[in-house]
């Protein structure tokens, strides 16, 4: 069973990424409503690939990306943005920060789960 | 993506919910931010929740393919994404396009699944944000490498922080970081309170968490902040020894040390702007309440009321079985089961005033939209508005609340257009300048009231009672009473008619209120004074899940009567009858009651003669009282009032039917309508 946080704020958006992902089988989905939540998980909960969104009420998704790679035991780990359709600016900033993919909301189901076959083979 | 019609049916609900709940709040914000445009500075947080919100829309809409809800909100979020970019000023003209694009969104997101066609508003409603937001972008390099902020720093700002740091920077702020450790237990209070700290005096910019060097359960946080503060100042402000202050360009221009915790500030600098006030109830609060409320649909509440309704009417059958008992003989037996019904009756009524207060909800709610409609009309029409509030923590039944919104907004709509004056008007007659509408709320016993009254031109009872003549409502001008003429706006085709058009407008009249608040079982009550204003009382029913009834027998049928509007009953016989001018009246103290027949209202022939003895159940809705002439009185008892389907919807003098436990159903009675009815009649 391999594990997947999803740092959301919206609980809709949460569940559609959860839906989407859980039909795949095989994956348990750890759902985080905040940026905080999601770094209070990440110690507790070993996840094989985090999605996160940009705009989130405490921490953004870029900085919630920069932690993740700026720590040895995360660093590793997967890492997808998916946000709506934000600024190029922002895109290429967490591509630079080291997010493997961005996609863009509203995303289709079948390219993410696509995605997550691949970076959790 | 779902693997069924239910699932996605649940997901495609879960998502209106939560857009309704976005749409209420991001209204909510907009009148804020609307406040404080007219006052100057704005909270740059308060702009940027707004633009997240519809932000969160989009995306939201967009997975769901509600195209329209997502061009919507799209546009909205650019125009809102230029505000707080700093490339649009908000403006009033800005402020109307916000307030009409919302206003829009809020009707399609609640229309939606069976809903008008709402392209053509759409469409040019993204026209005017479109025309206001301006598409040029941010232009030229950014300035923040030369603050010699570290890049890690820098590369997780969104546009938008970088925006808010730029804007600090211009201000003539310094930039300062502050670095901490904190446990990961307990890493969200600790921040939270060091940046509630330094909201009172700046800006947060950012909060940017980095894996800790020191034992994995502690994490680190560097904390970019924008204050006219020294570092001295800002260290007292922080009072924790753990945290390290870096400080990036634009230092403090006095070389001298100024005294730890006064404000210095550079003379090329603006005069210190206001405290940041902070956001009521911030980010943090919002992400806790979270936590602690559920979303319900109010369908299941009326299931559990409905369970509740039925658990009554048990309980009444076991009851009625210990008094049978009793009476063939089981005493001992009987006064136990008559213990235990007595002690399930006490929880039953404990459960049942619990699932009704789940359903109750602050008439706030209501208030702030009729706020919204308040600022958006009187801007239309340049008319100066004070809006008062009074009791917005009353509380009513949501589907009460949710019913009356319309005849609301109708009400404050007639009170701004015809009731206020516009300011020259008014200082001619000698009023002030602005115009007061007072929006009260309170409960009266089962009942809440709301009241809007304005201090405006007030209905023209002369005119309105020579229309009644012309209309052939009256015969003569004479002996009219004010109060009767005034309920004569009420009638259909009335008001929306030529020459007392001021009193109404739009088509819809003061009937189509009067209805829509009549289904609610509430009643609806005009004052006027002539040049000084007018108040409209709406009397509600609290709830009307579940209720007391008084149950009535006449001509061999079964009615219920609402406890709520029963004032008292009296056992009377033909003599003590009085006739006026052909109408059955009763001398109850000092005032004459009117009566009605309920056969008579309904049309019943009687099978035999009625007895002697009858009763007069008085009720009364708001300050009417009527007497309803019943052949018995059978009992009073809890019942929960269904509705009678469309079928029989507006059958006249009947609300709804119940339930009453031994296979009998019941009809109650539309207290408020026979009242109007036999009124209209009268008058």
């Amino acid at each position: 069973m391999k594990k997947i946080l999803i740092a959301e704020d919206s609980s809709t958006m949460r569940s559609l990424l959860a839906t989407t992902i859980e039909s795949l089988g095989g994956y348990q989905i750890v759902e985080a409503a905040s940026g905080f939540e999601a770094l209070r998980l990440l110690p507790r909960e070993p996840v094989d690939l985090i999605i996160t969104d940009i705009n989130m009420p405490d921490i953004n998704g870029l900085e919630l990306v920069s932690f993740v790679r700026s720590s040895d035991n995360y660093r590793h780990i997967p890492l997808f943005i998916i946000s709506t359709e934000g600024s190029e600016r922002d895109r290429e900033k967490g591509l630079t920060l080291g997010a493997n993919e961005y996609l863009v909301k509203p995303f289709d189901p079948a390219r993410l789960q696509e995605l997550i076959v691949k970076y959790t083979a | 993506m779902t693997n069924s019609h239910d699932e996605s049916g649940r997901a495609v609900e879960d998502f209106l919910a939560e857009a309704e709940e976005i749409v209420e709040r991001l209204n909510t914000d907009l009148v804020t931010l609307s406040d404080c445009a007219d006052s100057g500075e704005c909270d740059p947080d308060l702009l940027n929740a707004i633009f997240r919100g519809s932000h969160s829309l989009k995306g939201l809409a967009g997975m769901f393919g509600f195209a329209d809800i997502q061009l919507l909100s799209h546009n909205l979020e650019n125009l809102l994404d230029s505000l707080r970019l700093g490339k649009v000023t908000l403006s009033p003209e800005v402020m109307t396009v916000l307030f009409d694009a919302m206003e829009l969104l809020s009707t399609v997101v609640r229309g939606l699944g069976g809903g008008e066609d709402c392209s053509a508003a759409i469409a040019e409603a993204v026209a005017r944000l479109n025309a206001c937001a301006s598409a040029e972008p941010a232009g030229g390099e950014s300035p923040l490498q030369k603050l010699g902020i570290p890049e890690r720093i820098l590369n997780s700002l969104t546009e938008y922080e970088e925006h808010r740091l730029l804007e600090n920077v211009r201000k003539g702020r310094t930039i300062y970081s502050l670095h901490a450790s904190f446990s990961l237990m307990s890493f969200d209070q600790d921040l939270g309170e060091i940046t509630e700290a330094l909201k009172g005096a700046g800006e947060v910019v950012s909060t940017l968490p980095s894996a800790s060097a020191t034992p994995e359960s502690m994490i680190d946080f560097e904390i970019l902040y924008g204050t006219e503060l020294d570092r001295d100042a800002v260290a007292a402000l922080v009072d924790r020894e753990n945290v390290d202050i870096a400080t990036f360009g634009a230092a403090p221009a006095p070389a001298t040390p100024s005294p730890a915790a006064a404000v210095s500030i550079s003379p090329a600098s603006p005069p210190p702007a206001p405290a940041v006030v902070p956001a009521p109830g911030g980010e943090e609060m919002t992400a806790k309440s979270m936590s602690r409320t559920v979303r319900v649909d109010i369908g299941k509440l009326d299931e559990l009321m409905n369970i509740v309704g039925e658990l009554v009417l048990s309980h009444s059958t076991i009851s009625a079985l210990g008094t049978r008992m009793r009476l063939e003989g089981f005493s001992s037996l009987a006064i136990e089961l008559g213990k235990a019904a007595k002690g399930l009756e006490r929880k039953l009524t404990e459960l049942q005033k619990g699932v009704m207060e789940i359903r109750m909800i602050p008439v706030g709610q209501l208030f702030e939209k009729l706020t919204r409609i308040v600022r958006k009309v009187s801007r239309e029409q340049g008319k100066k508005i004070d809006l008062k509030l009074f009791g917005a923590d009353t509380e009513l039944d949501k589907l009460i609340i949710e019913d009356i919104s319309d005849p609301m907004v109708h009400i404050i709509r007639n009170a701004i257009d015809h009731g206020l004056e516009p300011p020259d008007e008014r200082v001619a007659a000698g009023k002030p300048e602005r115009g007061t509408i007072r929006l009260s709320s309170y409960q009266k016993g089962n009942h809440v009231v709301i009241e809007v009254a304005e201090d405006g031109r007030g209905i023209n009872i002369e005119k309105v009672k020579r229309k009644a003549l012309e209309k052939g409502l009256i015969k003569t001008l004479e002996g009219v009473a004010d109060r009767d003429a005034l309920d004569f706006i009420f009638l259909p085709g009335f008001s929306t008619t030529d020459k007392v058009s001021e009193l109404s407008g739009r088509g819809v009249g003061m009937d189509v209120v009067k209805n829509n608040i009549a289904a609610v079982s509430g009643m609806v009550d005009i004052e006027s004074e002539f040049g000084r204003g007018t108040r409209v009382i709406i009397t509600l029913p609290i709830t009307l899940a579940i209720i007391k009834a008084l149950l009535v027998t006449t001509a061999g049928r079964s009615y219920a009567i609402p406890i709520t509007s029963v004032l008292e009953t009296i056992i009377a016989s033909d003599a003590d009858i009085d006739t006026v001018e052909r109408k059955e009246v009763y001398q109850l103290r000092q005032t004459t009651l009117p009566l009605v027949r309920l056969e008579r209202f309904f049309g019943i022939a009687r099978q035999a003669p009625p007895s002697g003895e009858f009763y007069i159940v008085v009720v009364g809705v708001a300050e009417k009282r009527l007497g309803i002439i019943v052949d018995d009185l059978t009992g009073q008892q809890d019942i929960v009032i269904k509705s009678l389907g469309d079928m029989f919807k507006g059958y006249r003098g009947i609300s709804g039917a119940a339930d009453l436990g031994d296979q009998r159903t019941i009809l109650v009675l539309d207290v408020g309508g026979i009242i109007g009815e036999a009124f209209r009649s009268g008058g």
